[in-house]
């Protein structure tokens, strides 16, 4: 990989006699710390690129990255709250269900974009050398900021509900890390895959419909039967979930076990994604 | 000293490789299908039982084969050759952009390419944010563009409008705050894929002096043009590239004779492709 050390010169006398090597790539890598380090402006831009696009023209504008939980909350609220009587682990449906849909759809949406991060900038691709990593992270970053816009729904649905604020509610960031880890290494491997077999695109958002279902945000974790919960914790984001809900609403364990079998297939994902991801780098520029 | 030492460089792509992307349907049914052609044997011509490694050469393309290259610091090296000679190649995998099969490449310094103009604008986005965007993506600090903002907006002559959406800018506004971006970059060693000839005859006169007065900022240039005209003026070396090797590689006007052939007076003749900004510049 080559090596790069950027020092500014105003005057091309002066160039260090350190040479850049371009060979043909070999061997597995995992990460090029330093090229993503010299790139992270450009992670930043490609971020903020994403969420200045997404609001405008609309005039709503940012309130779409409120609708969409609020909206999901609702509609649950009444057929799964209401109508199914679903339980709720002592807490009303609907904030239940809504402290589930805030990491889910952050997930989801993260991994959506993540996705199609490569093949949706194959111009960049074909055009600019950066490390390609930067583009899954970057769509991974924007939706931090829908999170963020609806996470101050979620404050205002716990004064509501006279949910009490408690110093749990610190892990919430530690949660919504173990997310972006998860929605980075599947949209690292999906992006990738992405480049070379166009289905991924079409299949998407029927597997994410599916990963739902396999998640406990419509139902808590203790409706299903011991075997299952620990099938379920296999989904890395179980363990996000439930640990969002410990640490907004106190329904629930405490991080244990099943969050912990959550945090190593996240690392697994994450790891074998980057890896997957930089074999398969070196020939996007001429597949995109 | 060398500043880009060229050892050996190959790329070679198969030609599946150069086909539009597959789908798992393609794949699967390729597989499925295999073990029912083979029992059927194939029906092809005669001349078509082939050996395994001709019917890999059928398959693989050398884009770029043994190209070996020293280039000093200040050179302007001009690239010329037929399409699909492997000029681009050569420049994509200088900027990074692909990896080559075989060879190497060792270069001292930062290396700007300018393949393409605009790459990464976007259309929702005003043109002061494109500004910085572009600049992002081309490599440059934001302190860097800040520094340099009031001179891309002047150099471009769209000052008026940089807070629209570069949607609504003319096709030439476009082109023309793109070129600007991209002519401020500051790097060592600088590659250049044929993006003159953008925008109007002002416009045109402006890149075409900005062109000429690189060589004197000391920068390393790499330029690839089928204009033999901006080559003429511009580099003082010259590499002719054929089928994915240097056939040629020294003073500017013997190459050119090499990659003309014969009849070198009569192609003269005839003036050169771009013609009109040129001519204008020549008055």
């Amino acid at each position: 990989m080559p090596r790069f050390r950027a020092e500014r010169r105003d005057c091309p006398a002066e160039l260090s006699p350190e040479a850049t090597i371009i060979t043909p790539p070999s061997g597995w890598h995992i990460l090029d710390v330093g090229a993503l380090w010299q790139h992270r402006e450009l992670l930043l831009k490609l971020a903020w690129r994403d969420v200045k696009v997404r609001y405008k023209q609309t005039i709503v504008g940012a309130a779409w990255a409120i609708i969409q939980p609020f909206v999901t909350m609702v509609v649950f609220s009444v057929f799964f709250g209401r109508f199914a009587n679903m339980p709720s682990e002592g807490v009303p449906y609907p904030i239940f269900s809504y402290a589930g849909l805030l990491p889910w759809t952050f997930f989801s949406e993260a991994m959506k974009r993540a996705s199609d991060s490569l093949v949706g900038n194959a111009s960049l691709v074909s055009k600019v050398y950066f490390p390609r990593v930067v583009l899954p992270m970057a769509s991974v970053l924007s939706r931090l900021v829908d999170f963020a816009v609806a996470f101050t729904v979620l404050l205002a649905m716990m004064a509501y509900f006279h949910v009490p604020i408690t110093w749990r509610i610190l892990w919430v960031p530690v949660f919504i890390a173990l997310a972006f880890l998860g929605a980075l290494g599947t949209g690292l491997w999906l992006s990738a895959i992405n480049v070379r077999f166009r289905d991924i695109k079409y299949a998407l958002p029927f597997i994410i419909q599916l990963w739902m279902f396999a998640t406990p945000v419509i139902y808590p974790v203790t409706l299903l039967p011991e075997r299952w919960q620990i099938l379920l914790s296999l989904n890395p984001m179980t363990g996000v979930v439930n640990g969002c809900r410990w640490a907004i609403l106190g329904t629930g364990a405490p991080p244990t076990g099943m969050f912990w079998v959550s945090v190593g297939v996240t690392v697994l994902v994450l790891v074998t994604g980057l890896l997957v991801f930089h074999k398969m780098e070196r020939t996007f520029a001429d597949v995109v | 000293m060398a500043i880009i030492t060229i050892e050996n460089l190959g790329k070679r792509y198969r030609l599946g490789q150069l086909d539009p992307y597959r789908t798992f349907r393609q794949v699967a049914g390729e597989l499925l299908a295999w073990p029912v052609r083979s029992l059927r044997g194939h029906s092809e011509e005669p001349e078509e039982a082939e050996d395994l490694k001709s019917l890999q050469a059928r398959q693989t393309l050398w884009a770029l084969r043994n190209a070996s290259l020293e280039v000093k610091q200040g050179e302007v090296v001009g690239i010329i050759g037929k399409n699909g000679s492997g000029k681009s190649t050569m420049l994509k995998i200088l900027a990074r952009i692909t990896s080559p099969t075989e060879g190497s490449v060792h270069f001292r310094g930062r290396i700007g390419s300018m393949l393409e103009v605009g790459t990464g604008f976007h259309p929702e986005l005003t043109g002061r944010e494109n500004v910085y965007l572009n600049g992002a993506i081309l490599g440059m600090r934001k302190r860097e563009i800040d520094t340099r903002f009031d001179e891309i907006a002047a150099y471009s002559g769209v000052e008026r409008f940089l807070d629209t959406p570069v949607k609504r800018y003319s096709s030439g506004m476009y082109v023309r705050l793109a070129f600007s971006v991209a002519a401020h970059m500051d790097s060592d060693i600088l590659l250049i894929d044929e993006v003159l000839s953008v925008g109007d005859v002002d416009f045109q006169r402006k890149c075409l002096r900005t062109m000429h007065s690189l060589p004197e900022t000391g920068k390393t240039i790499l330029f690839v043009s089928h204009s033999l005209w901006a080559i003429r003026r511009l580099c003082s070396r010259v590499i002719l590239l054929d089928g994915g090797r240097i056939i040629a590689d020294g003073e500017t006007e013997d190459v050119i004779k090499v990659y003309l052939g014969e009849d070198t007076q009569d192609i003269a003749a005839m003036g050169s492709p771009t013609g009109d900004a040129e001519e204008a510049l020549e008055q």
